[in-house]
C-alpha cells in the first residue's frame, strides 16, 4: 500500500532504531573533533528534514487570518472539530485502522504458523504466491472490486474498506509473523506435545504467548498502511460523512481558498496516532516490517 | 498414537527448515517431508482465512481485471469482447508511454535518491553522537507521517508563487519557481518529495545492515593501511550488499505502485508532466470513465512487477539457502 509501504532488514537485527550501532571503534578513533562536526552534520539535516512536519505544527497552532487571537492557539483545533465532520472522520479512521489491525493480525499469525512449520509444496507455492501479490499495484484489484463491493453494498462502507485493507495487509503480514515464528525453538512445542498438547494447541498457548514482539511488529505495518492508505479512500468513499481522515484533509482543498489553518489542524490531529505509536512501540518494529521478514526468509 | 505421528510430521518437516530469523546460512529445506493427517487438518484450518482472503481481494479482482481488460465496458458494464485492442490501444497512446517514461525516471531518481540519502544518513549516524537516538527517531518522521499530511505541508511550501519557498528564491534574487506549476519543475518537485519520504525506510534497512557488519574487519584493514573510502567501498559496501539488494527492489516496487505521493502533490500535473502510470490508469478509469484501457495500463504494470518480484524471491532464496 501504498502499502507498501511500505519495510525493513535482515531476520535477526531488529530495526536499527532501537538497536542504534553500537560505537564503532576505529571510527571513533577520529576523536571527539570528528564527532563534534557528526553532531552539527545530523542537526542541520534534520533540522531541513523536518520543515515540513514543523511548518504543519506551527500553521496549526497559529491565529488564522480572521481570528482575533494572539501567539499560539488551540483555536484552530477546536474550529476544525466544531465546523467540519473532524470528529467523524477520527472516529471513522480509528474504527477501520482498530478492525484491521484485529482483523490482519488474526489471520496473518495462524498462516504464519503455518508457513514457518510446515514446508510442503503446497506451502511453499503459497509463500510464493503471497509474495507476488505484495507487490502488485492495488489499483488492479480496486476497479473490480468496487463492481463487486458495489452489488454488495460494500461501496461506501467503512467495512469494505476494512476488508481491502486487511487484504492487501495480510501478504505481507504472514511474511511477517512466519519470519518471526521462525526465531521461536520447536523445542519449545515439542515440551507442550509431550504434556498432551495439540498442534493447535501448542501455537496458541505456547507460540502465540511468545510472540508479542511479533504481532506489535505485524500491528503497527497494518496500523500505517490503513491509517495512511489514500488510493483505496478515493475510489471507494463517497459521503463525507464516511469519509475517513485523509479524505478528510484533502476535502479542504476542493474550496476555492484553502483554509491553512484548518487543514494544518486536522493534519496535526490526523499524524499524531502513528507519531505517538512509534514513539511508544518502535523498539518491537524489526525493520523487520516488510524488508526484515523479506529478507529474512 | 496420532498425537505422536503429528508431532513426528511437524518435527521433521521443521527439521529441514532454516531458521528463518536468524539470517544464518540456512540448512537446505525438505520440501518433500509429509506432513500426517491431523496436523495437515490442522495446518489447513489455520490456513484456510488466509487463502480466502487473498482469492477474494487479489484473486478475483485479478481474473476480472483480465476480463476487463479484455471487453469494452464501463464500471457498470462488462461490454463486448474486444480482444487485446484495450491494449493494442494503450500501448499506441502517447499517454502511455509519456506515463512509462515518467514512472522509469520517477523509479530510478526514487531508489537510488532515497538510498544515497538513507546510507549516508545510516554512516553518519552509526558512531556514537550526542543525541544519536533521538535524530535515528526524528529522521523517521517523514516516512512515518501520513503522506496526505507531508503532502497538505509540501504544498503550502511550494504550492503558489507567494509561498514560502519561491519567497526565498525571490529574495535572494533568483527569480519566481513555479515549483508546481512549470513542468519540469514539477517533476523535479516530485521526485524530491518521494525521496524526502522514502529516506528513511532506506536508512532503517541500511542501518539493520550496518549492525550486524563486525567491526574487527575495519581494524584490521585499518592496520593494513587501508583508507576511509577503501574501507568503505571494499568492506562496508560488499558486507551490506544482500541487504541493499533487497532494499532496491522493494523501493522498486514501491515506487512503480506509488499513487499518493504523486497524485496529492501534482495531481499528476501540469499537462500532465507528473503522471506516472498509476495516475494513468486511475484517471482512465475514474475520471475519463474508460475501464477497459485502464485496466489493461495496471494489466501491464501488473506483469512487470510480477517479473521483479519473482526474481527478487528467486534471490531471497538462493541466498538463504547458501
Amino acid at each position: 500500500m501504498s502499502a507498501v509501504l511500505h519495510a525493513h532488514p535482515e531476520s535477526g537485527p531488529t530495526l536499527g532504531v532501537a538497536s542504534t550501532g553500537k560505537p564503532n571503534r576505529v571510527l571513533s578513533e577520529a576523536g571527539l573533533r570528528g564527532r563534534w562536526w557528526r553532531f552539527a552534520a545530523i542537526l542541520a539535516i534534520t533540522a531541513i528534514v523536518l520543515v515540513p512536519i514543523m511548518v504543519t505544527v506551527l500553521l496549526a497552532f497559529t491565529p488564522g487570518p480572521n481570528s482575533t487571537a494572539t501567539g499560539l492557539t488551540f483555536e484552530n483545533i477546536s474550529n476544525v472539530f466544531s465546523k467540519t465532520l473532524a470528529a467523524t472522520w477520527l472516529q471513522n479512521s480509528l474504527i477501520t485502522t482498530l478492525s484491521t489491525v484485529i482483523v490482519a493480525v488474526a489471520v496473518a499469525a495462524p498462516a504464519g504458523y503455518v508457513l514457518s512449520r510446515g514446508r510442503s509444496k503446497a506451502v511453499s507455492g503459497y509463500s510464493l504466491l503471497l509474495f507476488v501479490m505484495q507487490s502488485l499495484p492495488i489499483i488492479t484489484s480496486v476497479v473490480p472490486l468496487f463492481i463487486l463491493f458495489a452489488g454488495m453494498g460494500l461501496v461506501d462502507n467503512l467495512m469494505g474498506l476494512t476488508i481491502i485493507y486487511v487484504g492487501s495487509t495480510m501478504t505481507v503480514a504472514t511474511w511477517m509473523m512466519a519470519a518471526y515464528f521462525d526465531s521461536i525453538p520447536i523445542s519449545l512445542e515439542e515440551a507442550s506435545w509431550i504434556d498432551g498438547c495439540s498442534v493447535f494447541g501448542s501455537f496458541t498457548k505456547v507460540v502465540l504467548r511468545n510472540s508479542l514482539p511479533g504481532i506489535l511488529s505485524t500491528a503497527i505495518f497494518a496500523f500505517l498502511l490503513a491509517w495512511n492508505d489514500y488510493l483505496v479512500a478515493i475510489v471507494f468513499l463517497r459521503s463525507s460523512e464516511i469519509f475517513t481522515l485523509p479524505m478528510g484533509v484533502q476535502s479542504f482543498f476542493q474550496q476555492n481558498q484553502t483554509d491553512w489553518s484548518g487543514v494544518m489542524a486536522l493534519a496535526v490531529i490526523m499524524m499524531l496516532p502513528p507519531i505517538i505509536v512509534f514513539a511508544t512501540l518502535n523498539k518491537y518494529f524489526s525493520v523487520g516490517g516488510i524488508g526484515g521478514s523479506l529478507a529474512g526468509r | 498414537m496420532a498425537l505422536t505421528t503429528a508431532q513426528t510430521g511437524l518435527s521433521r518437516a521443521r527439521r529441514g527448515v532454516a531458521p528463518g530469523g536468524s539470517g544464518k546460512p540456512a540448512k537446505p529445506v525438505n520440501r518433500k517431508s509429509k506432513l500426517s493427517s491431523q496436523t495437515r487438518k490442522t495446518f489447513f484450518w489455520l490456513l484456510l482465512p488466509s487463502v480466502v482472503l487473498l482469492v477474494l481481494i487479489h484473486g478475483y479482482p485479478l481474473v476480472y481485471a483480465g476480463v476487463q481488460a479484455t471487453h469494452d465496458g464501463s464500471l457498470i458494464d462488462t461490454g463486448e469482447f474486444v480482444g487485446l485492442e484495450n491494449f493494442a490501444t494503450v500501448l499506441a497512446s502517447e499517454a502511455f508511454w509519456k506515463a512509462a517514461r515518467f514512472t522509469l525516471l520517477f523509479t530510478i531518481v526514487g531508489v537510488f535518491g532515497s538510498w544515497a540519502v538513507g546510507l549516508g544518513l545510516a554512516l553518519l549516524l552509526r558512531t556514537k553522537i550526542p543525541a544519536g537516538g533521538l535524530f535515528k527517531v526524528l529522521l523517521l518522521l517523514p516516512w512515518v507521517v501520513p503522506i496526505v499530511v507531508s503532502s497538505t505541508a509540501w504544498n503550502w511550501l511550494v504550492g503558489t508563487p507567494d509561498s514560502l519557498v519561491p519567497s526565498i528564491f525571490r529574495n535572494l534574487g533568483l527569480g519566481t519557481p513555479l515549483f508546481l506549476a512549470d513542468p519540469t519543475l514539477a517533476a523535479i518537485t516530485v521526485m524530491v518529495f518521494k525521496v524526502w519520504v522514502s529516506f528513511p525506510f532506506m536508512m532503517m534497512m541500511t542501518s539493520a545492515a550496518l549492525a550486524s557488519v563486525d567491526t574487527t574487519v575495519y581494524e584490521a584493514a585499518s592496520m593494513d593501511g587501508a583508507t576511509r573510502f577503501q574501507q568503505f567501498s571494499q568492506i562496508t559496501l560488499p558486507l551490506i550488499a544482500r541487504s541493499t539488494y533487497i532494499s532496491w527492489i522493494l523501493m522498486t516496487i514501491f515506487c512503480v505502485n506509488d499513487f499518493p505521493t504523486i497524485y496529492l502533490l501534482t495531481g499528476g500535473g501540469p499537462v500532465d508532466a507528473t503522471t506516472s502510470l498509476v495516475v494513468l490508469a486511475y484517471r482512465t478509469v475514474f475520471q475519463d470513465f474508460q475501464t477497459g484501457p485502464g485496466v489493461a495500463i495496471a494489466f501491464l504494470m501488473t506483469i512487470t512487477l510480477v517479473v521483479i518480484s519473482v526474481i527478487l524471491y528467486r534471490q531471497i532464496r538462493k541466498s538463504s539457502v547458501e
